[in-house]
């Protein structure tokens, strides 16, 4: 049962990485687009680095682990967008129909997500090197590339949650706004502490602050616990969370 | 066809252009809650540091410099919604029926475009609204908040136009709608959220040659410093010179699809 399992949620994670290739225009914009949140964040908010609190780097070094986390939210979206598309197209009836266990349905987009958000942030760091910032060394740039992995896996279960309970493609706008506003309600332009009102409120309660800062501390200090901790537990906490939320739309589905 | 007759047509259907817009939440709620949304978020991130960036204007508070680049934003993604709307008509077989019908021709554009007028001024006043309610000044007084007004209206024809010009060269909405990140692209690399005297390099030069940068900067001058000849008439010549041209464009689309041209 766990190897038909394993075996069948590989497949489906290859089927949904080929998708890449076969319907480039759904799937590039989430490539190009964390590039240009790199660049355009960079350039437009780059009068920001000189004030002394961020004067040690440059606002492009700043904006990096921003645009990775933004790319794993991306490789997210299109797990949720794929698997909406696949059940108004009959694919997951069919599979549902089949002896392989319902879980396969989440497991195979998610683990592709997470392959997903390898490219993206590949895509990030290689524009960053052009802008003159390079990768924080072996364990800085591991860091980076897993923070982003596993912000993919949690909006992957969102944006799969939302599918699996709607059915339905028009539900796509819903799974994006959500997790543009995760990321831009965290620390998405300015360290906390530069933060006011509202917003650093809703900065210091948004699971994404940690995700974000854990991976901005490695790139800038090192890695250490005190800093990799929190964005560890927070990545854990909203995985387990929203993985509940898209099993609860896997048990409901065959009952419509 | 009497002008008159011709008139009242063009406000039969900007009135069915803005009542579309209004009537799906879709249409109208992009236009308004990501441009509200950025310029809170943007607020609360540089509230605290924007007057110790080099470069940056003197301003009461980084609220009342946000303000023109939302109205900006929100008349884009307003304008294209506006043009996929007017390509769901090619689209479903509204626009030929009214092409038949004794409509005037000229009426047609000319309320789509006054729909997006509409739809662009009442953003404007909602946005400026909002942001005098959290303490923002429009420090162009009442003769100011009029000129923006009318920046805004002369933009929204530019957008508009723009919009109903796609719409009638592909005949489809989803291709519309696929300009969209053209546009959002176009307000980053411009001064719509940032004054380009803190940009630098290659970054610099492509805001400095953007026109969305001397529109944004046209109508943030009204509302931050007060009515000053030179922003503001940068600000309409650019404004004009792009509706313009996108009316211009679009009245030949038409035509051409017409098989007029």
């Amino acid at each position: 049962m766990i190897a038909r399992a394993i075996t069948v949620s590989g497949g489906l994670a290859v089927r949904n990485l080929l998708l890449v290739r076969r319907m480039p225009s759904v799937f590039l914009p989430a490539l190009i687009m964390p590039v240009f949140i790199l660049v355009a964040t960079a350039g437009a908010f780059g009068g920001i680095g000189a004030i002394p609190q961020l004067e040690d780097s440059s606002y492009l070094a700043f904006t990096v682990p921003l645009a990775t986390v933004m790319g794993g939210g991306f490789a997210g979206i299109n797990a949720g967008m794929t698997l909406a598309r696949d059940i108004q197209g009959g694919f997951v009836d069919r599979l549902v129909a089949s002896p392989a266990p319902r879980v396969v349905l989440i497991l195979g987009p998610l683990i592709a997500a997470c392959a997903r958000s390898l490219v993206t942030t590949t895509a990030v760091l290689a524009a960053a090197s052009l802008g003159g910032v390079f990768p924080p060394g072996i364990v800085g740039t591991t860091v980076i590339y897993v923070m982003a992995a596993l912000f993919a896996a949690a909006t992957a279960c969102w944006a799969m949650g939302v599918a699996l309970q709607t059915r339905s493609v028009q539900s796509i706008p819903l799974m994006q706004i959500v997790v543009f506003l995760s990321v831009f309600l965290s620390v998405a332009y300015v360290p906390r502490e530069l933060q006011t009102g509202w917003l650093r409120v809703a900065a210091d309660l948004n699971p994404v602050t940690r995700i974000l800062e854990a991976s901005r501390a490695t790139e800038f200090e090192g890695a250490s616990w005190s800093t990799l901790g929190p964005g560890l537990a927070a990545s854990t906490l909203l995985i387990v969370g929203l993985g509940l939320f898209a099993l609860a739309g896997l048990r409901g589905l065959g009952r419509r | 066809m009497s002008n008159r007759l011709a008139v009242r047509q063009t406000g039969a259907l900007a009135r069915r252009s803005v009542l579309d817009t209004l009537r799906l939440p879709q249409a109208w709620f992009p236009s308004i809650f990501f441009p509200l949304t950025l310029m809170a978020i943007f607020t609360g991130s540089f509230t605290e540091t924007f007057s110790r960036v080099p470069g940056f204007p003197d301003v009461p508070s980084f609220l009342d410099f946000a303000v023109a680049g939302a109205i900006v934003q929100g008349i884009l993604i307003g304008g294209t919604s506006a043009g996929a709307a007017f390509a769901t008509d090619i689209e479903g077989g509204f626009f030929d029926r009214l092409v038949a019908s004794p409509v005037s021709r000229a009426a047609i554009l000319l309320g789509r475009l006054g729909g997006s007028v509409a739809l662009g001024v009442g953003q404007a006043v909602l946005f400026i609204g909002i942001a005098v309610l959290f303490g923002a000044r429009v420090e162009g007084g009442v003769a100011g908040f009029v000129l923006v007004l009318v920046l805004a209206a002369v933009f929204a024809v530019a957008v508009g136009g723009l919009g109903v010009y796609l719409a009638l060269r592909t005949g489809s909405s989803e291709a519309v709608q696929g300009t969209f990140p053209l546009f959002f692209a176009l307000m980053f690399f411009s001064s719509a959220f940032f004054p380009r005297e803190t940009m630098d390099g290659w970054f610099r030069t492509i805001a400095d040659l953007n026109p969305i940068s001397y529109l944004v900067e046209g109508m943030r001058d009204l509302i931050i410093v007060g009515v000053e000849p030179r922003p503001t008439l940068i600000s309409f010549g650019v404004a004009l010179a792009l509706a313009g041209a996108a009316v211009g464009a679009s009245a030949l689309a038409f035509r051409r699809r017409l098989g007029d041209g």
